[in-house]
């Protein structure tokens, strides 16, 4: 079954890929910097009154757990260690692969607006696998 | 203290140049042995990021530092290169006393198979060696 993104459930199924995904166990292992979060920007058009927060538990290889919060406020408090923000349409790009997250990056589609940008670097091949897991969730776009 | 590191006006929405202004920011909070060779530098870089479509310019003035949008002036030092391998630029591995890159580490090796195969390509960089080995060292994360 799809799952409609931003969800609660299709950020359930995330941490479910993402743990299923070896290349990420092998990629993430060293990773003890934090949560991770990653924003949808709000978009009246597409029914997302405020910003939308998926924020994956990510340690060692490993998402221990999400959470699926509403509003900048929210997300905020919530004190993620890396926040990534990008409007629906960049979110769409990476989930269905046809962006790498770094070279978005510097395109400027998605911005990294908290946490340490060398240590993500260090774990450039742990973001890739991030991307790969979510396109490995059966998705329902909004716009589709 | 923080590193006087601005943008220029035209460069917010550039991408590149935001990740590049934090990273210099951050690796001279982490590594304060850096700040040395970032009062050193001097000169304009110019970093064209190939798949990506997008270029900068660094303005390094004894310092100080300005990150312009796109190509700004004559730059002394050309760096083009693919996003993947401008990012392993930054992860190479220094040699603990003389902080120059150290062959036997990964992203090192992987940075002079780049520059071998054509893949990163310098210009300037023999005229400008001590801006080169500045900058490799304030860009490193390690």
């Amino acid at each position: 079954m799809a799952h409609e993104f931003p969800s609660k459930e299709w950020t359930d199924a995330y941490a479910e890929a993402v743990n299923g995904n070896e290349a990420y166990r092998t990629a993430g292992k060293d990773w003890a910097h934090g949560t991770v979060a990653m924003v949808v920007k709000a978009d009246e058009s597409l029914g997302i009154p405020a910003d939308v927060g998926m924020i994956l538990d990510v340690e060692g290889g490993r998402c221990r757990g999400t959470t699926y919060l509403q509003g900048m406020g929210a997300i905020e408090e919530a004190d993620p260690a890396f926040i990534i923000v990008a409007p629906y349409p960049r979110w769409k790009e990476v989930i269905a692969g046809d962006v790498d997250p770094i070279k978005a990056m510097m395109q400027g589609k998605l911005k990294l607006t908290k946490g340490h940008l060398p240590t993500m670097l260090r774990f450039v091949e742990s973001s890739r696998q991030l991307v790969v897991s979510a396109k490995n969730v059966p998705t329902r776009f909004l716009d589709e | 203290m923080t590193a006087p590191i601005e943008l220029d006006p035209g460069a917010e929405d550039n991408g590149f140049a935001l990740m590049l202004a934090d990273l210099l920011r951050q690796n001279l909070e982490d590594h304060p042995d850096k700040a040395r060779d970032f009062a050193r530098l001097s000169g304009r870089v110019a970093m064209v990021v190939e798949d990506a479509g997008v270029a900068v310019t660094l303005r390094f003035d004894a310092g100080r530092l300005v990150v312009h949008d796109g190509i700004v002036g004559i730059p002394d030092l050309t760096i083009r290169a693919g996003s993947d391998d401008i990012t392993q630029m930054s992860l190479m591995e220094l040699l603990p006393r003389v902080r120059l890159p150290d062959p036997r580490g990964e992203a090192t090796r992987r940075v002079l198979r780049a520059s071998r195969e054509g893949r990163i390509r310098m210009y300037g960089a023999l005229a400008n060696l001590p801006l080169v080995v500045r900058l490799t060292r304030v860009m490193s994360v390690s």
